[in-house]
């Protein structure tokens, strides 16, 4: 019995270790055995759905829109545990990956779940809130996917094997190298090299993130100041206009980074929000279907 | 007067190491520039930015060169006098120079305080890379929004709910718990959407019978006349044995406080503008599919035919007839050979022939009477005003145009006999023929002397003879003659000679205004279709006793069952609920159907243009009071026992 247990456990080690070797990601997590699972499951809703005799038509408040409705909220439930079961570091059970696999294809099937629970009837209330939201919550989850699935190559191609902590060392190398330049400038041309070293590099809003573009950089105004100005030692000048090119590069290349971290992020600043106002919606929708039963 | 400049470094130990170095000279500049004494290397410090001197060797006076000042407790100034005992600090740029004595020396201290870029500050990895730092919390908007949701959606709500709880109807205004609304009241109730608890009275208690009797009073209450005398045990015997899901189902209503058999299981709302949804047949077939067998073995025996689905099963109709002449009203047993007896003589079969002496009589009539080539079904029957049913036949009206009651012409006025009085009748035969024989004409008075010619045809003579030889001479064969075979009266109607006392006597005609009791059937809805198309029997009917009335076989040529279910084959199929003739309160007007429902069908049957099949071309009588074609009247449902 025990050797049988001990074989069994073998193997699944082995198939553990194909996949960590092939680089398995969640979405394709055992041969896709959750996007099946899912697909299965919207299928049986939308044949169900066309069987069911439900009289006068379909809608929330027949058996099967309730069953329906059941499925969803828990399915809502168990999808929000995921930012749970995410922090709790487990050897056993469900390995995080088989949970982000699950929860990916079992939230997109919530899409047919909660609009075949609606029987198509939406309107300006609460219930079509609570389907909007779940809906926004999914569309969102589905844009960090493909984040997911994208972006990091760009990252990691824009990093070309730097830290983040690199990139900000590199911009402060240039700064002092720009401090120590500049001093034989004339005060017009410092000011301006001072302004560049004076704004933070973390500097601009969610958007600008978001955008990538830097329209108040003072480090190009300053480039662009010195390549303009006249007089003064011509030389020095020409070495603070060099270094402030360097400078831009590395700031170019940090903002990037920044760019594409906050496009991976930025979607769980909606996700997850919308989660818990859905979760309220939900509520107000369920006790108001009982409240006025 | 000497000037020390001190210098502080510190080791990476934190070990400070302090230097002295003595200033030549009064005055110290001190600047950017390398040629200064003081030499700041600060890009935020002007090559020559100030002079530092001191006359009496106790009071040092900063005096700023070249525009930008220095910061001298937090405000800017270009010249300051410092007392060197107490010290100062002033601040150029990012460095600070703290000004103090020692030993009758004035102390020049120059530190870097401000980091040299902004880049150079410290950062926390994690928080500055990411989104993090520029976007506000995740967990705030979390809260925000969820304690928003739950603000506006559910206490706002039950605070609405709560506040008119005692208020029998609400203002008109918006209330919070308008967003709890599931979907938009049909037509009828629209008026209570601001009202959620108009209807749902009690937080978690389902909507009530109560709550709709509240409005809906008199008869029309919470069953049907019919099913509210059935006992429960027999209603409940009657109900289709529920599968295991459907006892599922009803037990899990019922742990959730909805319970079974309210008006709104059939009465649906919520489920969009525009008149409320017709009744499914399900509410009916769930315990008339198959009822019989089972009211049988509870120990409740039925005469009710089982229905399940009008295009597949439905008991015959049993019209409402006479069996035998003089008979109770009875309805008719299901099965062939049923026959009516109204009293009345009528073969429709010679008046309906397009050839033959009814045609010919017709035809002749043409322009006094609505009579075409031959006698259509309309020209003796007439429908009501409302177009439903078929008024009874008058003899005035609807025969008289050729079965005329004329006996004699005055004075060009023609005398009738009294239809309807036998006894009239025979009392104004009596007294025509008890006054004189004919007159004679004045040819024939006198002595005078006439020629033979005169007896023969057309002559006077033979005028006035025949006239005398041919009327009866006695009042009573006249009145035999009317009363029996080939008299007027005959013809038409079943005669008792007189007997033991009794005169001439008429059989009563009873005709019946509804023979279809149990179900409604509205003629201008089917006035598209000729009247022989479902009284198909009338063309070739021969005898007045039998029963024209359509049966289950003529409907079914266009009525399917709700689902389109189908026995026969079917051209333009009209789906037929069962309400769509029957009426569940049993109030005896007519079933209600949605106005949509009734056109779209019609227009199907007909073929014609949808615009005019549901475009009335004139309205007469009374104007439809809007969408609910309700009428609420006195039970008819036992209409036959008043005697029809």
């Amino acid at each position: 019995m025990a050797s049988i247990f001990q074989r069994r456990r073998n193997k699944a080690t082995q198939v553990e270790r194909v996949r960590e070797r092939q680089h398995e990601g969640f979405l394709r997590y055992a041969g896709f055995r959750w996007a099946k699972i899912s697909g299965g499951l919207c299928l049986l809703i939308i044949l169900s759905y066309a069987l069911v005799d439900v009289t006068p038509r379909h809608n929330g408040g027949s058996w099967y829109g309730y069953t329906l409705g059941t499925i969803g909220a828990l399915l809502i439930l168990w999808l929000t545990a995921l930012g749970y079961r995410k922090r709790r570091m487990t050897s056993d059970y469900w390995s995080l990956k088989a949970w982000t696999s699950a929860h990916v294809y079992l939230g997109l099937s919530l899409i047919v779940i909660g609009t075949w629970h609606t029987g198509f009837q939406l309107g300006w209330n609460v219930h079509t809130l609570a389907w909007v939201l779940m809906m926004l919550v999914i569309l969102s989850g589905l844009y960090g996917v493909i984040a997911y699935a994208t972006l990091p190559a760009a990252l990691s191609n824009n990093r070309e094997q730097m830290t983040q902590m690199q990139m900000l060392e590199a911009i402060r190398a240039f700064d002092r190298q720009l401090h120590s330049a500049a001093q034989p400038l004339t005060p017009a041309d410092s000011a301006a090299v001072l302004a560049s070293l004076d704004q933070d590099p973390f500097a601009g809003g969610a958007w600008a993130r978001l955008r990538g573009r830097y329209p108040a950089c003072a480090t190009a105004a300053a480039r662009r100041t010195l390549a303009a100005s006249q007089g003064g030692d011509t030389d020095a000048r020409a070495k603070v206009v060099q270094l402030l090119l360097q400078k831009e590069a590395a700031l170019a290349r940090l903002r990037a980074h920044l760019r594409l971290r906050a496009l991976l992020e930025i979607w769980l600043y909606v996700h997850v929000p919308l989660t818990f106002a859905l979760i309220a919606a939900l509520s107000a929708h369920i006790i108001s279907v009982f409240f006025y039963w | 007067m000497s000037f020390i400049l001190r210098r502080i470094a510190t080791t990476k130990t934190g070990k400070q190491i302090v230097r002295d170095q003595a200033l030549p000279g009064d005055t110290i500049t001190l600047g950017r520039d390398s040629a200064n004494i003081i030499h700041v290397a600060d890009l935020a410090v002007n090559p020559h930015h100030a002079t530092i001197a001191s006359t009496d060797g106790r009071t040092v006076r900063v005096t700023a060169q070249e525009g930008l000042g220095f910061g001298l407790n937090g405000r800017t100034e270009t010249v300051a006098d410092i007392d060197s005992a107490a010290g100062g600090e002033l601040r150029f740029g990012g460095h600070r120079l703290t000004i103090a004595r020692e030993d009758d020396k004035i102390i020049l201290l120059v530190e870097r305080i401000d980091e040299l870029s902004q880049s150079s500050k410290d950062v926390d990895e994690v928080k500055a890379f990411s989104l993090a730092g520029v976007m506000p919390g995740k967990r705030v908007g979390s809260w925000t929004f969820g304690l928003l949701m739950l603000l506006a959606f559910l206490v706002g709500p039950i605070w609405a709910w709560y506040s008119y709880k005692t208020v029998d109807e609400r203002p008109g205004t918006l209330h919070a718990d308008r967003s709890w609304i599931s979907g938009p009241l049909s037509s009828a109730h629209a008026n209570l959407t601001k009202d959620c608890q108009s209807c749902h009275v009690e937080p978690f208690v389902a909507v009530t019978d109560t709550a709709c009797v509240n409005c809906h009073t008199g008869e029309h209450k919470a069953m049907s006349m019919a099913h509210a005398n059935a006992p429960t045990a027999m209603l409940l015997a009657a109900r289709a044995p529920d599968g295991g899901f459907d006892k599922f189902l009803a037990n899990v209503g019922e742990a959730f406080n909805r319970p079974q058999g309210r008006c709104v299981d059939c009465h649906t709302e919520h489920e969009g503008a525009g008149p409320m949804a017709a009744t499914p047949q399900k509410f009916c077939a769930d315990c008339h599919d198959g009822m019989q067998g089972r009211l049988k073995s509870a120990g409740h025996p039925t005469m009710l035919g089982d229905a399940a689905d009008f295009g597949t099963g439905h008991p015959e109709f049993r019209p409402l007839v006479r069996a035998a002449p003089g008979a109770k009203l009875a309805r008719a047993a299901p099965g062939k050979g049923t026959v009516d007896y109204n009293g009345l003589k009528f073969p429709h079969d010679v008046h309906l022939q397009a050839t033959g002496g009814v045609a010919r009589m017709a035809a002749s009539f043409r322009g006094r009477h609505d009579f075409g080539q031959k006698l259509e079904c309309e020209n003796c029957h007439r429908v009501e005003a409302d177009g439903v049913r078929v008024k009874p036949v008058e003899m005035e009206r609807d025969c008289a145009m050729c079965h005329s009651l004329a006996f004699e012409t005055v004075g060009g006025v023609t005398r009738t006999l009294r239809h309807g009085e036998p006894a009239q009748v025979v009392a104004d035969l009596t007294a025509y023929y008890r006054s004189t024989p004919p007159s004679r004409p004045l040819q024939l008075g006198g002595m005078q002397r006439r020629r033979p010619g005169a007896y023969a045809e057309g002559q006077v003579y033979n005028i006035y003879f025949n006239e005398v030889a041919v009327r009866p001479s006695r009042a009573q064969d006249a009145v035999r003659a009317v009363f029996s075979k080939g008299g007027a009266c005959y013809d038409c109607h079943t005669i008792f000679a007189p007997a033991a006392g009794n005169n001439w006597r008429v059989a009563a005609v009873n005709q019946t205004p509804r023979y279809l009791q149990k179900g409604w059937f509205d003629h201008d809805a089917h006035k598209e279709t000729a009247c022989a198309d479902c009284h198909t029997a009338a063309p070739a009917s021969k005898t007045s006793t039998d029963l024209l009335v359509p049966g289950l076989r003529q409907c079914r040529d266009c009525h399917v069952g709700e689902s389109g279910a189908r026995l026969v084959k079917v051209q333009t199929a009209t789906e037929s609920p069962c309400a769509m003739c029957h009426e569940y309160h049993s109030d005896g007007g007519q079933p209600w159907v949605p106005n949509r429902q009734r056109k779209v069908n019609s227009a199907a049957i007909t073929n014609k243009r949808a615009d005019a099949m549901a475009g009335v071309s004139a309205v007469t009588g009374a104007a439809t009071p809007g969408l609910y074609r309700v009428t609420w009247r006195t039970p008819v449902l036992h209409g036959a026992r008043r005697g029809g």
